[in-house]
């Protein structure tokens, strides 16, 4: 059974952008705040003498931004290339 | 020179001055969370902006090819219905510019030229489905996509972040915004340069300088680019007190937030080459990072205005492009009715624009 709209409205491509949308709208600004939650623990935790913590947490933070970083990187270049 | 040359070169001149009008009313778009939250001045935040558009611009051509091909039939535009389309849009951002309503550039110009060709070939002329399928469902859709993927990211944010303190947050999200802040920058000058290469392509199409189907030419790409980077660098600071404090007041995560799900997706329909309207994307965000801390917080009555906009700029600008092109045919097809409503443009744009800047700006670098 076809949807009313089927011969109109490509749904793939409408598909393709929510979820692309939901995965770079949601996930990159998580993996941001996750990246600052390690920075401003590591900063806690360096303060109060736990070095081990304090590294822990700026590796986090490390992974998360690049994660970020990376992830901006991907939409740029799937921006730019042609289908 | 003959006349069919100066009819192209007055068609593409008015397009970069709609392209031109598109980056100063939709610089609030771009900058308005950013400065609310203060997490970039003012001047820095449209200057930003303003080389991030005309970087964007260069990113894509998806969306000007739908422009160029997907809504009105390419093989019977004629430079006129381009023109009329043009004014169409250019009246419409003018006239919603003066009185401070953010509503949509991008659906004013494709309302323009649908308008303008209605009016010169009649419905057949029209190709419906790329209207409902690439322009009014994605114009739906994208909305309530922002509101929902920021809404879900603040609360997202707000879990991780909750019990950290609140200074050093708050100077993290401002470095965020600086970071989603340009994405939204980058994102507009994609999706809403590549209309304007999309038109003047129509244009050369209508002139038989290209054959339907033919991407933009590299010196319309940058003269794209540039108009909308200098539209955005001179600003609209009058819709940037609407769009950055009268819906909701922000706090830097959600501003963060918000300008994130503008971002991607803008960034991801214009892959699809779906022209959507920046405007009513962002501020889905906006009004999606708002609700989810808290319902009340979104000023749902300037809200209204603004959708009441959004809803009369279709058959607006339809209206003024169809009524613009019926006026220029008055002188024949040829040169002069696109002359003497191109100086009547010309004139009246300078008045309005005198008459605001009179007025004042709404938002300075002191308010702020």
């Amino acid at each position: 059974m076809h949807l009313l709209a089927d011969p109109v409205v490509d749904w793939n491509q409408l598909l393709d952008v929510i979820w692309a949308a939901l995965l770079g709208g949601i996930a990159v600004p998580g993996a941001f705040a996750i990246a600052l939650f390690g920075a401003v623990r590591a900063t806690d935790a360096r303060r109060n003498g736990a070095l081990g913590l304090a590294v822990g947490y700026w590796t986090l933070m490390a992974v998360a931004m690049t994660l970020v970083l990376a992830s901006i990187v991907f939409g740029v270049i799937v921006m730019t290339s042609k289908d | 020179m003959d006349a069919a040359f100066v009819l192209l070169v007055i068609v593409v001149i008015t397009a970069l001055a709609f392209d031109f009008t598109n980056g100063f009313h939709d610089t609030a778009n771009v900058v308005a969370t950013s400065i609310s939250t203060r997490a970039m001045a003012p001047k820095i935040a449209v200057g930003y902006a303003a080389i991030l558009n005309f970087v964007g611009a260069f990113l894509s051509i998806q969306v000007a090819a739908t422009i160029a091909s997907g809504i009105v039939d390419a093989d019977l535009v004629t430079e006129p219905i381009v023109f009329g389309g043009l004014i169409g849009a250019i009246a419409w951002n003018l006239i919603t510019w003066y009185y401070g309503l953010p509503s949509s550039s991008s659906h004013a110009l494709i309302g323009g030229v649908v308008g303008s060709m209605l009016v010169a070939k009649g419905p057949d002329a029209i190709i419906g489905s790329g209207l409902l399928g690439k322009v009014a469902v994605p114009a739906v859709v994208a909305p309530i996509l922002a509101f929902l993927v920021a809404g879900v990211a603040i609360t997202l944010i707000y879990r991780i972040v909750h019990n950290l303190r609140p200074g050093p947050t708050n100077a993290g999200f401002k470095g965020g915004q600086v970071l989603s802040g340009g994405l939204l920058a980058l994102a507009h000058g994609t999706n809403d340069a590549q209309k304007t290469m999309g038109i003047i392509t129509l244009a050369l199409i209508g002139g038989g300088e290209l054959n339907p189907g033919a991407d933009p030419p590299f010196w319309v790409i940058v003269s794209s680019a540039t108009a909308i980077a200098l539209g955005t660098y001179m600003g609209g600071w009058r819709i940037i007190k609407t769009m950055g404090s009268r819906i909701i007041k922000m706090d830097t995560a959600q501003g963060f937030a918000a300008q994130g799900s503008g971002a991607a997706v803008i960034l991801a329909a214009t892959h699809v080459g779906f022209p959507l309207s920046t405007t009513h994307t962002i501020t889905g965000g906006v009004m999606g990072a708002g609700a989810a801390k808290r319902v009340s917080a979104v000023r749902w009555g300037v809200a209204g205005s603004i959708v009441t906009a959004w809803v009369l700029t279709l058959p607006a600008s339809a209206a003024i492009g169809g009524a613009t092109y019926a006026v220029t045919s008055i002188f024949g097809s040829g040169l002069t009715g696109p002359l003497i409503v191109f100086v009547a443009l010309v004139i009246v744009m300078a008045v309005v624009y005198a008459r605001r800047v009179s007025q004042g700006s709404a938002i300075t670098a002191a308010e702020t």
